[in-house]
């Protein structure tokens, strides 16, 4: 009954959200953004509903669907509100409900790093630029907005358009994915066995190890130390005999020699990817080459144009 | 339940859970496509682009879990770089625009066409 039922709710909720979508455009006439805001939340309480029904016991915990919620009532409410500024704050929101989903999938440092560079730089650039570029208003018509904020270009169409998306990739969800997907195992080029530096010292902390013992080899789950000058043993860990000089011994990694999240995503990105860091330096700085060049640019011609006007020359139309 | 004190240890992502975060992965895309496609201000349109790297990335983080590696991650900061590189020249591009024609509606440049 439930594998029957299941796909027939997630379309239906698809379709919900679709609708619900729609009403919440702002267009010309009767635009009802509130009820359709509402329709579409039913509409993804729908299509969650039917995953989580399908899922069984693996459900996602309630935080998920928090944060989802929040997330994509946010992103909904960019995209319909007619003031660019609260859009661009709405956006915030949904960066942040996207920070909250990567901290329940363990992936702290882009977590925040996400709230650092988007939300801290990447919207303050937009608010800017959503300030410098609006008319000034007239003293009589403070809170009017521009006719292209307050209406939206072929709503229908282009909700029907993004909703043929969206359930091409659910059907993709619901049928193409009945088989376990080919799982690579954890990544073994990301152990703690490239950490030495910070074995070394977790190795001393917990068996007293004294100051001459050298790191020799860091495997999977233990490490070879070796002895040069000799060691006189010690009790908590139950040796008793002068070692020789030279002589090396097992150790079993503790917990926390294990490589942290961040340390991790350091080492899979500058030893894996190390041609892919190059070039988004360069696209970086090629970026702020040519925002440059488009800055300069302005200044020279609104330069142009004042020494036009206070020459009372022909006013120039501002077409370079 | 996942509680918030217990989220440091990484746990494999099951495939159900991974449906989740894929879906909403592409509800987000999808709003962003259809903003980009109604909106008619440059800058929610620019806005919109991002909302649309916003869920390509949180598809790489879930699938990054699932495998249990961290190539997924790495993306991000890939997507994160091209954001910050787009943001910069697009929204030099549109003051640019705005003072050449005084407005931000995307059809005021529908010459451009052909």
């Amino acid at each position: 009954m439930i594998q029957f039922a299941t796909p027939f709710l997630l379309y239906l909720g698809v379709a919900v959200g679709a609708l619900g979508v729609a009403l919440a455009l702002p267009r010309r006439g009767l635009s009802p953004q509130v009820i359709g805001a509402m329709i579409a939340g039913v509409g993804l309480g729908v299509a969650l509903l039917a995953l989580g029904l399908k899922a069984g016991e693996a459900r996602p915990g309630i935080y998920f669907y928090l944060f989802s919620f929040i997330g994509l009532g946010a992103a909904l409410r960019m995209i319909s509100h007619p003031r660019p500024v609260y859009a661009a704050l709405y956006f915030v929101l949904t960066i942040l409900s996207s920070a909250g989903l990567y901290l329940l999938l363990s992936a702290e440092f882009m977590a925040f790093a996400l709230i650092i560079i988007y939300a801290g730089a990447i919207l303050i650039t937009y608010l800017f630029v959503i300030m410098l570029a609006t008319q000034a208003p007239t003293a009589e018509e403070i809170d009017v907005l521009s006719e292209y904020d307050r209406y939206s270009r072929d709503p229908i169409i282009s909700t029907i358009a993004g909703f043929a998306l969206l359930a091409v990739l659910t059907a993709m969800l619901v049928g193409g994915l009945e088989q376990p997907l080919h799982r690579a195992g954890p990544s073994d080029s990301v152990s703690s066995a490239v950490l030495s530096r910070k074995v070394e010292p977790v190795l001393e902390r917990t068996y007293g190890l004294p100051e001459e013992a050298r790191l020799v080899r860091v495997e999977e789950t233990s490490a070879t130390v070796e002895f040069p000058n000799g060691w006189g043993g010690s009790d908590q860990l139950q040796i008793f005999r002068p070692l020789e000089p030279g002589e090396t011994m097992q150790f079993d990694l503790p917990a926390d020699a294990a490589a942290e999240n961040i340390e991790q995503i350091g080492l899979t990105l500058v030893g894996g990817h190390p041609l892919g860091l190059e070039v988004a330096g360069v696209i970086l700085l090629m970026a702020m080459l040519g925002a440059i060049i488009l800055a300069r640019k302005q200044i020279q011609e609104e330069e142009g144009r004042k020494v036009a006007a206070a020459r009372g020359g022909l006013t120039s139309e501002g077409r370079s | 339940m996942t509680s918030l004190l217990t989220l440091g240890q990484a746990e494999l992502l099951q495939q159900p859970e991974l449906l989740h975060y894929l879906f909403v992965s592409a509800a987000m895309f999808a709003i962003g496509l259809i903003g980009f496609l109604t909106r008619r201000n440059l800058i929610i349109m620019f806005l919109c682009t991002e909302l649309m790297f916003q869920s390509a990335g949180l598809a790489f983080i879930a699938f990054g879990r699932h495998h249990m590696n961290f190539t997924g991650d790495v993306f991000v900061i890939f997507v994160l770089t091209i954001a910050a590189a787009e943001a910069a020249l697009a929204l030099a591009l549109v003051v640019y625009l705005f003072r050449r024609k005084e407005t931000l509606d995307a059809s005021a440049w529908a010459e451009l066409r052909g």
